[in-house]
Order: C-alpha cells, then sequence, then structure tokens
C-alpha cells in the first residue's frame, strides 16, 4: 500500500515534469537552435527509452537501432514520395517493416543464443550491411538524396516548417513508450527477460523460453525504432542512406547503459543530460575545436562507467529516497518507508 | 509402488569430447518417491541430470517424463510439462529480489491475475517472508539456496530434481530443509530425484538410492542395501554412509 502511494508521487512527479517538457518550446519559440537543440533531445529520449527494452531488460547489448530507423525512414518516406501516403500511416508501416525484419533477423540469432560481444558485432554490422544495400538500391533513391514532397498541405505530409510540432509529436511518442515501458517492466515479459539477462539455463528450466521472450523485446523496440525513422525522415526532408547510422547506433546504447540498465526512466535522463551536454559542447567548443567534443564526451562516459557503473538512475533514485526521508521525518518524525526501483 | 516410472531414463550417454561423461545409464523414478542420485566428485550426476532437463542434448539414450519422449526437448518445454530443478552451484539472479525471482517460476502456471497469490503461497511455504523483497545479490549462501528452491517450486512441478541442494547447510538448516522437502513430498505430492554428498540427508529422507560411478550406474537400492554393497563402497569410500546407518 505504501508503494502504491509513492508509486503515484512518483506519476505526479512525473505529471509535473511532462507538464514542464510541454510547455518549455512556448518559451524558446523564436530560438531555432534551442528547438532543434530539444527535438534531438527527444529523439534520443525515445529511441533509448525503447532500447531499454532489448539491451537493459532482455540483456542484449543491440546496437542495430540504426537499421531499424532507416528501414522506418525509407518506408515511410516512399510511401510519401511515390504514392502520396501520408506519413501519420506511413511511419507506421515503418514500425511493422522493421519489426518484421527484426524478427527475421533475432529468430536465428536468439535460437543459437548470440550473446554478449558476439551479439553487439552481428547487430552492428546490420546496420552497415543496411547501408550498403540501401546505397545500391537505385529504386529507393541509392547515394543520392530523395526529398519529401512539401507540395501537399504540411499536416497531410508531416512536413513542417518549425520543430516545434514534431516536438510536441515525439513528446506524445515519448509518453507511450515509458508507459509501455513501464507495463512490460512489470508484467511476464519483463520478469522473464530481467531473469534472462542474469542467467539464460536457469530462466528456461522455470518454464520460460527465452528465444521467444528475446524476439518479442527486440520486436517491440524494433517498432518504436521504425516510427522514429519515419518521423526523422520527415524532420530531415529527404531520405539517404546515412541514416542507416553506426554511430547513433551505438551512441543509443551508450544512453541506455549510462541510464541504468533495465530501468524506465534511466535512458530518458541520459538522453536529457548527456545529448544536450554533447550539443553545447558541440556549439561552444565548434570551429577549430570541431571534433574535441567527442573527446570530452568520451571522458565524461568513461567516468560514469568507472564511479557509477549502475548508471545515473540510482543515483538519482537515492538522491530522491534522502529527499523523501527528510520530508517524511519532517511530517511524521520517522522515516518513510521507501521501495527499491 | 506405482508400476508406471514418472521418468524412465534409458541407455543414456552424454560425452565431452573423448571424455564419457555419462556412459549408457538407464534409471527409473516412480511417482511420490524421492530418489537420492549418489557418487563420487566427477562421476556424472550433474551431467545426467543436466541431459535430463534438456540443458544437454545427449548422445544416445532416451529420457521419458509422465509417458512423454522428452529427449532433446528444449528446457521451458520439459518445465511446461511439470519437471523443474535447482543447480549445483547457485545460479541467483542476483540483480532481482527474492519475490521477483519467485514470480518469475510462478508464471509458469499462472498469469497476471493470479500470479501474486502463487507467489505469496511458496514465499509462507519456504519461510522467505523476512527477505522477500531482498536483493538475491545479497544473500548468503542457506537463504540462496531456499530462493532456488522456491522458483522452481513456483513453476508447480509434479517432478523435481535437485543438485546438492543440501550442500553448505549447518545441522539447523539442513534438518529445517529436509523436514520441507518430506512435506513438499508427501503433502504436494512431488516427486524428487536428489542429487547428494550430505549423507546425513540421503540416508534420512531417501526411499530408494542409485549410485553413479565413472559415468556408470553401479547400484541401486535402499539406504541401507546400499551403505552394505560392496561395489558401492569400493568406488565410492563412502566410510560416513556406512557408519551413519550403523
Ligand atoms: N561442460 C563440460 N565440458 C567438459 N567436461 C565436462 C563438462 N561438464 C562436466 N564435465 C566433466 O564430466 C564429468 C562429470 O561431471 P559432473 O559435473 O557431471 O560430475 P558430478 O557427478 O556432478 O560431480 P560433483 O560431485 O563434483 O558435482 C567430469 O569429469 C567433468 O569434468
Ligand atoms: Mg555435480
Amino acid at each position: 500500500m505504501n508503494s502504491k502511494r509513492l508509486l503515484n508521487q512518483r506519476n505526479l512527479l512525473m505529471l509535473a515534469a511532462l507538464i514542464l517538457a510541454a510547455l518549455v518550446p512556448l518559451a524558446f519559440r523564436s530560438d531555432q537552435y534551442a528547438m532543434i537543440l530539444m527535438t534531438t533531445v527527444l529523439i534520443y529520449a525515445v529511441l533509448a527509452t525503447a532500447w531499454n527494452i532489448i539491451g537493459g531488460m532482455a540483456g542484449q547489448l543491440d546496437l542495430a537501432m540504426g537499421a531499424y530507423l532507416g528501414l522506418g525512414a525509407f518506408t515511410a518516406g516512399t510511401l510519401l514520395i511515390r504514392w502520396s501516403i501520408t506519413p501519420w500511416i506511413g511511419m507506421f508501416l515503418g514500425g511493422l517493416v522493421s519489426m518484421l525484419f527484426a524478427m527475421l533477423i533475432g529468430f536465428p540469432l536468439f535460437g543459437f543464443k548470440i550473446k554478449e560481444l558476439w551479439y553487439a558485432l552481428t547487430s552492428s554490422a546490420l546496420v552497415t550491411v543496411m547501408q550498403v544495400i540501401f546505397l545500391m538500391w537505385n529504386g529507393v533513391g541509392g547515394p543520392t538524396e530523395v526529398y519529401l514532397p512539401t507540395r501537399i498541405s504540411p499536416l497531410y505530409s508531416l512536413r513542417f516548417n518549425t520543430y516545434m510540432p514534431y516536438y510536441y509529436i515525439l513528446l506524445v511518442l515519448l509518453v507511450v513508450v515509458i508507459i509501455f515501458n513501464n507495463r512490460i517492466r512489470y508484467s511476464k515479459l519483463g520478469y522473464s527477460l530481467l531473469a534472462l539477462g542474469e542467467d539464460e539455463d536457469a530462466v528456461e528450466v522455470l518454464g520460460v523460453n527465452s528465444q521467444a521472450s528475446k524476439l518479442k523485446a527486440l520486436m517491440i523496440y524494433a517498432f518504436v525504432c521504425g516510427i522514429v525513422g519515419g518521423l526523422y525522415a520527415c524532420i530531415y526532408g529527404y531520405l539517404h542512406p546515412s541514416f542507416f547510422s553506426t554511430n547513433m547506433s551505438t551512441e543509443i546504447a551508450i544512453l541506455g547503459i549510462v541510464g541504468g540498465l533495465g530501468i524506465t526512466y534511466g535512458p530518458l535522463l541520459a538522453a536529457v543530460l548527456l545529448v544536450s551536454f554533447r550539443e553545447y559542447l558541440r556549439a561552444s567548443l565548434g570551429g577549430g575545436m570541431e571534433g574535441l567534443y567527442l573527446a570530452v564526451y568520451a571522458v565524461i562516459l568513461i567516468l560514469i562507467a568507472l564511479f557509477q557503473p549502475r548508471g545515473l538512475a540510482p543515483l538519482v533514485n537515492s538522491g530522491y529516497r534522502k529527499l523523501q526521508t527528510f520530508f517524511g521525518e519532517l511530517r511524521h518524525g520517522k522515516p518513510a518507508d521507501v521501495e527499491s526501483h | 509402488m506405482e508400476n508406471q516410472p514418472m521418468l524412465k531414463v534409458t541407455n543414456l550417454t552424454k560425452k565431452f569430447g573423448n571424455l564419457v561423461a555419462v556412459n549408457n545409464a538407464s534409471m527409473e523414478v516412480y511417482p511420490g518417491e524421492i530418489v537420492g542420485l549418489i557418487g563420487p566428485n566427477g562421476a556424472g550426476k550433474t551431467t545426467l541430470f543436466n541431459a535430463i532437463t534438456g540443458l544437454y542434448k545427449p548422445e544416445n539414450g532416451k529420457v521419458v517424463f509422465k509417458g512423454v519422449n522428452i529427449t532433446g526437448f528444449l528446457p521451458h518445454k520439459i518445465c511446461k510439462l511439470g519437471m523443474s530443478r535447482t543447480f549445483q552451484v547457485t545460479r541467483a539472479f542476483l540483480h532481482m529480489t527474492v519475490e521477483d525471482t519467485v514470480r518469475v517460476g510462478a508464471y509458469n502456471r499462472r498469469n497476471e491475475k493470479n500470479v501474486l497469490a502463487k507467489v505469496d503461497e511458496i514465499i509462507e511455504l519456504c519461510e522467505l517472508g523476512d527477505i522477500r523483497t531482498r536483493v538475491c545479490g545479497d544473500l548468503g549462501l542457506a537463504q540462496l539456496r531456499k530462493v532456488e528452491l522456491a522458483r522452481a517450486l513456483a513453476t508447480e512441478p509434479e517432478m523435481l530434481l535437485l543438485d546438492e541442494a543440501g550442500a553448505g547447510l549447518n545441522a539447523t538448516e539442513l534438518s529445517a530443509f529436509m523436514t520441507l522437502l518430506q512435506s513438499l513430498n508427501k503433502d504436494y505430492h512431488i516427486t524428487f530425484c536428489v542429487v547428494e554428498h550430505v549423507m546425513q540427508m540421503v540416508m534420512g529422507i531417501c526411499q530408494r538410492i542409485v549410485v553413479l560411478d565413472s559415468g556408470e550406474l553401479i547400484a541401486s537400492g535402499t539406504p541401507s542395501e546400499i551403505s552394505h554393497n560392496q561395489r558401492v563402497i569400493e568406488a565410492y569410500l563412502g566410510k560416513r554412509a556406512v557408519n551413519y546407518v550403523n
């Protein structure tokens, strides 16, 4: 009962954060740079939160984000270019295509129990393979950029000339993904995945089909990446095989790990902090110091890995608990009961 | 004793390269029994368990459980049929709490609506109430062994294979553990096959004992038959066993 009250308190906190997130763009409306930054942060936040399902819960170090994002982008984009199908539908079809693709890839990988480094390498290679395929596939543009049409209404073709609408669409998507993530975490799939990440044989003898569980996780994650891909194409306004980016894929995994494995809000937190920090570094060190921001970024990541190996979220959690104990003592004269995570 | 064996292993062979870990072993476990599987270190007991529960694919032989040929089945399928196990070296979910660990097992036969009832039942049965919200990584060996038993019990098995579940327990813990096993056997009608080095436990609760040596089955019988069997004594140098019975 106590934990339920706490959960509500936590939900209230999330609601406050959400309202804040919804209001912030109004203040920065005219600041194009701030809008780009916030939209970028949201893209990473959605992707990293989705990554948490496969990477955090199932413990599969997936680096194939770009493959799913690219597929979603090309599906939604091509549907709009060729058949004038609105990206509102296209992005979900893109999600479906990515999901089916993930099923084809995941079935043999999980069947052969490919894990850890081997899974990371395979999934990373997948992004490059997809990029090469799309570079050679002239039917969808090959190596040249293909621009999305703007002649139809902005709302229909999802082609706005400000970032504001994208920001809000992504915010809604983020909320949905977080809610979904939490649902999964406290369901049969979530418990099975968490246990799987620790010891696969031990979970199998408890009646859990590890292959099917991991496949479900991968497909859900790929579906979200595909949807984001559709939006991504609209935001950038063109299609290009560079969307199959190994860098971005790796970065998503890093955010997931730094945020804290298996913790829903961890990757979100990491995305907000690290991506804005990265962009800030890029902007302030840019020019002659091109590339230096990457070094600073890397040092920060190493520091986190060294001193906070379970990620940022537990740090915030314990701070939150201390605050709660403090206020609990103020109110009742005794420490409040707290739940683990 | 019922006439249909619950578990029937026939001519099972498992090799690791040139090493024959289990050699042409055949054994049966009947419903309601507690069968002890003993043998010196490296005899192949764990390997036999792994081959029965689907973690290893045997080179040769057949495993039949409740009349179903489960040879080559995946472990989760075998668990669905009603057989689960514990591990010799505890394989806890170190970052998960005790209740969440038990919950993973409970989902085997339960859905979201009634899973919690099973978790509560098992936690009470195994007397884990005090530590139910503790993370497994913080627990001691005796507690971990109990948690492993609990999560296997939560799958609602008809048969449990315990691999040295008594190892590392002190005298008090051991006798509590034996009482629990006997009550599970009597009241919950769970059939057991236990690998055990702790002779006090083997002799105390097993109705029948099977002896494995260098991958081969060398004897089978009641505890007192086994402890007087010349071949077993030779293979095992089981002084403690003999002393205990005499
Ligand atoms: N995965 C493996 N790969 C290679 N050899 C193995 C493997 N597992 C077991 N063995 C070998 O097979 C033989 C039987 O081992 P097993 O673990 O089944 O014995 P055990 O009877 O359980 O022994 P203990 O009482 O020490 O637990 C041993 O010689 C062991 O070294
Ligand atoms: Mg063993």
